[in-house]
């Protein structure tokens, strides 16, 4: 059987989305008794080829140096009709997702997005995605090879190690294009403070419950653990507790992230009209029949003051 | 310097239809309309609203194609509302979901049939299915460079300026034309509200319409429009729709199992 | 002692006959500039589109006699009460005694005799004449110390008060001189006059007051010629258009008000669809802006205003005005010069230049003047409080509307959450995107039918967006459904097939989306034969009422507060258990002053507490909104100028328990509003629905041990 491929980016390092690409691609071989290959795009660090290493039967290094769109498609492309692989797996970056249906149709392959799940039946490879914004799953049989599939990587779990490998570690042989019509001049990395609230994946959001401006500030250490941004319900922002930019809700932002953990927040209909897109809200409330917690995948029924402290010093030791 | 543009749009299902609403047909593996609406997607309307503000800065021309059911003449109406040139309907008499393969070749063919153009813009993604790839794949046929996740475009020196986002920040992007570019939303690309008059006008303005037979595609295969992938199987999941209040003897334990949930729920992003 | 029916007096005394011409002399100049003043503006009216104004003639007399005659509504305030009063029943007395003058003199009837003359022509007209004395003074005085923020104080104003108050007191010094120089035996008729006449006769010898008498009688000539002049070119002009104003008002409702566009004609037309200039305004609307009286009413209750917003509705009409009166042609896209014809002396080839322009070039009146900012035109919430408070029935209201209609159809230029709820009604048929709610979750539970799966239903219970899909009034339409139920009552509701009935879209200015819902609405009723409508929220209600029998929906509308009222009336509603809360009342615009119910939810009240409800001091047609209306809940007002907060502060200030409302607008709005403000005291939103229901209840449980 032909090899699966991951394809990972050396600026990424072996992070939790690498890691998870990586295990569903161990699992995937090991359905349709291939190879595991890794092909890191960059310059890796030895820590990360050595992670790599660890998890991959074979290990290509493409450094062609920065990211360059139409570059970096080539290359892959020469990498993987070199290998001719089963499937090609990707993480969910931005770069990945703009080369990934591009690739598979340069290998006359299918492509398929935000993979939840991947299934190796009668040969075919089968995706699980979820749809129509989450109201549904679909499952994609993908028809020609090489499957190429970009997963929703966190929510798969590691490649086991395999500590004993000695796995080859070699770099790949391009003959890449000199010119190319688009050519990245500018590359800006943006905190994550700096961030749109309305592209934000975590959002710790206070409400007037809160009582005053300072509780802000624990709210703030809540949201570093989590890399979220800040937000607020009208209320707050009316008391002149936070800016105005934070308000969420009808009259303020639309917000759409992966968790919304709502803080002292009542859940009026004008709020809950700016979270209608998150895909997980949680809430802090001392009132069980607040509104809010209609909208809530999981929720607390306390009092903030108790509730935040502890908080912030589990999910430190949790994220340890 | 006039910017000859296309703009390729779809309807799609609203996306707003409350969850309680929602229902899918097992057997067709679609989603069952409802009382609902159908709605251009949002991300087209970005992408149309920056090929109008490119167009008003460079002049040139919008041509907005959509392959789709009779219906979507009504995205169509709504593009010409907000001031695109020209509109093309391509008729899906197939499959109501073709894969996007398919749905890239048809276009690809139109816009040949089209003869010249300088830059093809798309939504990032479609609110329904959310394929992600029909850009990427267009620009495979058309065989030229391609861009995603844009938010800016402008006129650049020898081509266009494009300012796109990226997973830590944004990055700008010097093209040539042609191109394909796949447009994501910021706030400078709020698709514009079109006036009544020319939401009214557009019922008055010509529309072209093409059959897969004129474009010379293989019709019965993107009729089919599973040659790429098909779907096997499409289903609401079950969830559980009442918040569950995490219990616990104590405080810590509750807090413990909140905290729990939270990681959960972020470490799956 | 003399007869006292010969008693009279000469007219002319004092006056050579000679120079009696010059008088009638400046009567006519007089009369005749009064008159062009008033042709002149008649003909700028007619370059406004029509209006069908002078149909049901016996109830416009009746109006008139209310409000013209009687003043019913100038005097609702109290500083006008009494000087308005005294100087408008001051000159029509005097005007009489003038008439009677004219008759005994220029017709030669002797009227101006005996008791007649010495009742009226004497004690009367010196009592009036005093009158219009004190009434300038009271106004003055309001002008100069009280000075209420809704005035404008203008040069104009005082000149007006200052020639009264002059008309009149040489009207007294030339009665008072005459009396004392001819030393007239009537004189104490006149009692004003005979004091002066006393006065004088103490410091002036007779000859020396027949002179002055003639310096009187001459400078008074003058003052009253020249005030009549001079009148229709100001304020005063009042005095002939508010009585034409009132005849030619608005018959019916204040929520009947807007406008109706034909959308399509406008389009062929290419004419601008809503106001964009003073060409799009009816002839009605331009005779409004000469009708104001400068009184301020309607700013002074206009809640916007009242918050601290620019919206003033007084400005709105009198800046148009003075734009129409600055540019009475260019205004409507005329060509410059005062007559067409006139001028072409000036040679053949200016006649290019005087093709007429298309009224689409005539001057924009939206943001040209201060008073028609967009962000004004933004802060209307269309409560009527404005129309209703105005003296001589201007409608400001639909002005505004007009306007609004022009920025949102022609420009797209509109706030943007706004923008938002009218997306939201063209694709999802209801305003509030981002609702997680479905059409029909309220009924789960409830055994509550649709229209296509009952075949006998009676009424049909209108839901509508803000019952149905904001959460918080869910429990309003739930309580109100099984009131109904209780009741007997056999009704449907149409479930998902419901859809907004467009009276935020049409009060935002988009008359097109406007109208495909009420054609799309009224088809699907009439399919399903409905009669009978009850209503939860007064919006719809008005719409049903006074706007969808245009679309050929004519149906028996009631607001749930009547209907409930109405099953209470007749038994089958029977509450017990009463709320022992402190509750106050307010009234949702659209039930209230638009439609005239204030009493059906009152009687709610009433039935379902044990205390008499607290009446507020802005309540009934005197309401003060909550700021939901014309589709402000959907943008966010500054956060200090916000109409919600004072209407709860006001309902605060009453120490009520529970405020009592009918509306969902108004219980999201004033719920807000209260919370901001109320502290820790517990003040609660209700609807009177939810208040019976709880009454109700109540008694069903006791009144199970009784059955
Ligand atoms: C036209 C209009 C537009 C609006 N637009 C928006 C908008 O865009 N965004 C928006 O947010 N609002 C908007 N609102 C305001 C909205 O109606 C609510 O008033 C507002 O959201 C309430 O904010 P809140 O939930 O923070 O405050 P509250 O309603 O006061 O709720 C406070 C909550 O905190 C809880 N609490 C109190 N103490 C504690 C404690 N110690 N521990 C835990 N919980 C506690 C309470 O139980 C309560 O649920 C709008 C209103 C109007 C009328
Ligand atoms: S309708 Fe109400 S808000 Fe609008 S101008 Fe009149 S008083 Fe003011
Ligand atoms: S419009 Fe009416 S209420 Fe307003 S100032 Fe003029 S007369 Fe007074």
């Amino acid at each position: 059987m032909n090899d699966v491929i991951i394809s990972l980016f050396a600026s990424a390092g072996y992070d939790r989305a690498a890691q998870g690409v990586a295990g569903a691609g161990r699992r995937l071989a090991a359905d349709c008794g291939a190879q595991l290959h890794a092909v890191i795009i960059g310059a890796p660090d030895a820590a990360m080829k050595a992670a790599v290493a660890a998890v991959a039967d074979a290990v290509t290094i493409a450094d062609i140096g920065d990211y360059q769109t139409e570059i970096c498609l080539s290359a892959l492309t020469q990498i993987c009709k070199t290998l001719a692989p089963q499937a090609v797996l990707l993480s969910n970056d931005f770069y990945s997702q703009e080369l990934a249906p591009r690739l598979a149709h340069r290998l006359g392959g299918s492509a398929v997005a935000d993979g939840l799940a991947l299934n190796l039946v009668e040969g075919k490879v089968r995706v699980n995605r979820s749809v129509y914004g989450g109201k549904a799953m679909a499952t994609i049989e993908l028809q020609r090879s090489p499957a190429v599939v970009w997963l929703r990587a966190r929510a798969f779990d590691p490649a086991p190690l395999r500590p004993e490998a000695t796995t080859a570690i070699q770099p790949a042989t391009l003959d890449l294009p000199t010119r190319v019509s688009t050519t990245i001049i500018e590359r800006k990395v943006e905190a994550g403070d700096e961030a749109r609230l309305e592209d934000a994946k975590v959002i710790v959001s206070g409400g007037r419950g809160l009582g005053s401006p300072e509780p802000f500030n624990e709210l703030q250490k809540l949201a570093n653990i989590l890399g979220a941004q800040m937000a607020a319900s009208r209320a707050a922002c009316d008391a002149g507790w936070v800016p105005p930019s934070w308000q969420v809700g009808q009259t303020g932002k639309k917000v759409a992230p992966g968790l919304y953990l709502a803080v002292a927040i009542h859940g009026a209909s004008q709020h809950l009209a700016g979270i209608s897109d998150a895909k997980n809200i949680a809430a802090i409330n001392i009132d069980k029949d607040a509104p809010i917690f209609k909208q809530c995948r999981f929720g607390i029924v306390e009092d903030y003051r108790k509730v935040v402290p502890l908080l912030i010093a589990r999910l430190n030791a949790l994220k340890k | 310097m006039p910017v000859n543009i296309i703009v390729c749009v779809k309807q799609i299902l609203d996306p707003e239809i409350p969850s309680r609403d929602f229902r899918v047909d097992a057997e067709q593996r679609e989603a069952v309309r409802g009382a609902a609406n159908l709605v251009t997607n949002i991300f087209c309307e970005n992408a149309l609203e920056t090929a109008l503000q490119l167009k008003e800065k460079s002049g040139g021309k919008i041509t907005v194609i959509s392959y789709g059911a009779d219906s979507t003449e009504d995205a169509l109406r709504k593009a010409l509302a907000m001031k695109a040139d020209a509109a093309i309907h391509i008729l899906n008499d197939g499959q109501a979901h073709p894969d996007p393969l398919s749905v890239a070749q048809v276009l690809a063919a139109a816009i040949r049939k089209l003869g010249e153009f300088d830059v093809v813009m798309l939504g990032r993604e479609s609110g329904d299915w959310g394929v992600g790839q029909t850009a990427g794949l267009l620009a495979e046929e058309l065989g030229v460079a391609a861009v995603a996740f844009v938010d800016k475009v402008e006129i650049g020196a020898d081509g266009l300026q494009l300012k796109r986002q990226t997973d830590v920040g944004y990055e700008r992007v010097a093209a040539t034309m042609p191109l394909v570019i796949s447009i994501t939303n910021d706030e400078h690309n709020v698709p514009r509200i079109p006036k009544t008059r020319d939401v009214m006008m557009s019922f008055r303005q010509p529309l072209t319409k093409w059959t897969l037979e004129d474009l010379g595609v293989n019709a019965a295969e993107v009729r089919a429009g599973n040659h790429y992938y098909a779907v096997v199987d499409l289903f609401i999941p079950v969830q559980e729709l009442n918040c569950e209040f995490v219990d616990g003897d104590t405080l810590e334990a509750r807090v413990e199992k909140f905290a729990q949930r939270i990681i959960e729920v972020t470490g799956s992003m | 002692m003399m007869n006292p029916e010969l008693a009279t007096r000469e007219v002319f005394w004092n006056i050579p006959h000679s120079l009696v011409w010059v008088m009638y002399l400046m009567f006519v100049a007089s009369m005749a500039v009064a008159a062009y003043g008033i042709y002149r503006r008649v003909q700028i009216w007619r370059r406004g589109l029509s209006a069908k104004r002078f149909d049901r003639p016996l109830e416009r007399l009746k109006l008139l006699l209310k409000h013209s005659a009687a003043q019913q509504r100038t005097v609702r305030e109290k500083y006008a009460a009494i000087f308005h009063t005294f100087i408008y029943t001051g000159f029509i007395v005097l005007a009489l005694a003038t008439t009677v003058v004219a008759i005994e003199y220029d017709l030669g009837l002797p009227v101006m005799q005996g008791r007649f003359y010495l009742y009226f022509q004497s004690f009367i007209v010196d009592v009036f004449g005093v009158l219009v004395l004190i009434g300038v003074g009271i106004a003055l005085y309001r002008r100069a110390i009280v000075k209420p923020r809704k005035l404008v104080y203008t040069d104009e104003a005082t000149l007006i008060l200052t020639a009264i108050f002059l008309m009149a007191l040489t009207g007294f010094l030339v009665e008072g001189w005459r009396i004392g120089a001819t030393d007239e035996v009537w004189g104490k008729w006149s009692p004003f006059g005979y004091l002066l006449a006393q006065a004088s006769a103490a410091m002036l010898s007779r000859n020396a007051m027949r002179a002055a008498h003639f310096g009187a009688w001459w400078t008074h000539a003058v003052l009253v010629f020249g005030f009549i002049a001079w009148s229709p070119f100001t304020k005063m002009a009042h005095v002939v258009f508010a009585p034409l104003n009132i005849y030619t008002a608005s018959l019916r409702p204040t929520g009947a008000a807007l406008k109706n566009l034909d959308i399509e004609k406008a389009m062929e037309s290419g004419a601008p669809l809503g106001v964009k200039s003073l060409a799009q305004f009816t002839w009605k609307d331009l005779a409004d802006f000469d009708a104001c009286t400068e009184c301020g009413r309607c700013t002074g209750v206009c809640p916007a205003h009242t918050v601290g917003k620019e919206l003033s509705p007084r400005d709105i009409i009198l800046d148009l005005q003075k734009f129409m009166h600055a540019n009475p042609r260019a205004a409507f896209g005329l060509p410059n010069g005062n007559s067409s014809n006139g001028n072409s002396a000036n040679g053949g080839d200016q006649a290019a230049s005087r093709k007429p322009q298309a009224a689409s070039e005539a001057l924009p009146i939206i943001g040209a003047l201060a008073a028609t900012s967009p962000a004004a035109l933004w802060q209307c919430t269309t409560c009527g409080a404005c129309m209703e408070a105005c003296p001589v029935f201007i409608e400001q209201m639909p002005k505004i509307v007009d306007m609004r209609r022009f920025l949102v159809m022609e420009e797209a230029d509109f706030p943007d959450t706004m923008a938002d709820a009218v997306t939201s009604m063209e694709t999802r048929g209801h305003p509030f995107k981002g609702t997680q709610s479905t059409r029909v979750d309220w009924t789960e539970g409830l055994q509550v039918q649709t229209m296509a799966e009952a075949k006998d239903a009676e009424v049909l219970f209108w839901v509508g967006c803000g019952g149905a899909l904001i959460e918080r009034n869910q429990k309003t339409v739930r309580a109100t459904a099984q009131l109904l139920h209780k009741a007997g009552v056999k009704f449907a509701i149409l479930g998902r097939e419901e859809k907004c009935t467009g009276d935020p879209a049409r009060r935002i200015g988009n008359e097109f989306l406007f109208e495909m819902l009420a054609k799309e609405n009224t088809e699907k009723l009439n399919h399903y034969g409905v009669k009978k409508i009850i209503t939860s929220c007064p919006h719809c209600f008005n719409t049903f009422r006074n706007e969808y029998p245009q679309y050929g929906g004519e149906y028996e509308v009631f607001h749930h507060s009547e209907y409930l009222a109405k099953l209470v009336d007749e038994g089958r509603l029977a509450p017990l258990e009463k709320n022992d809360k402190k509750i106050t009342f307010h009234d949702p615009c659209y039930l209230g002053r638009h439609n005239g119910v204030f009493d059906a939810p009152r009687q709610l009240v009433q039935i379902a507490a044990r205390n008499a409800p607290i009446e507020m001091a802005q309540s009934r047609e005197n309401g003060f909104c909550c700021g939901g209306g014309g589709g402000m809940s959907f943008i966010d007002e500054p956060k200090d100028q916000r109409v919600n907060q004072e209407r709860a502060r006001q309902i605060l200030a009453t120490g009520a328990d529970i405020v009592a409302v009918g509306c969902p607008f108004c219980t999201t709005m004033l719920e807000d509003g209260i919370n901001a403000r109320k502290g820790d005291r517990d003040v609660r939103v209700m609807d009177v629905a939810e208040l019976l229901w709880q009454a109700v209840q109540d008694s069903t449980t006791n009144g199970a041990n009784k059955n």
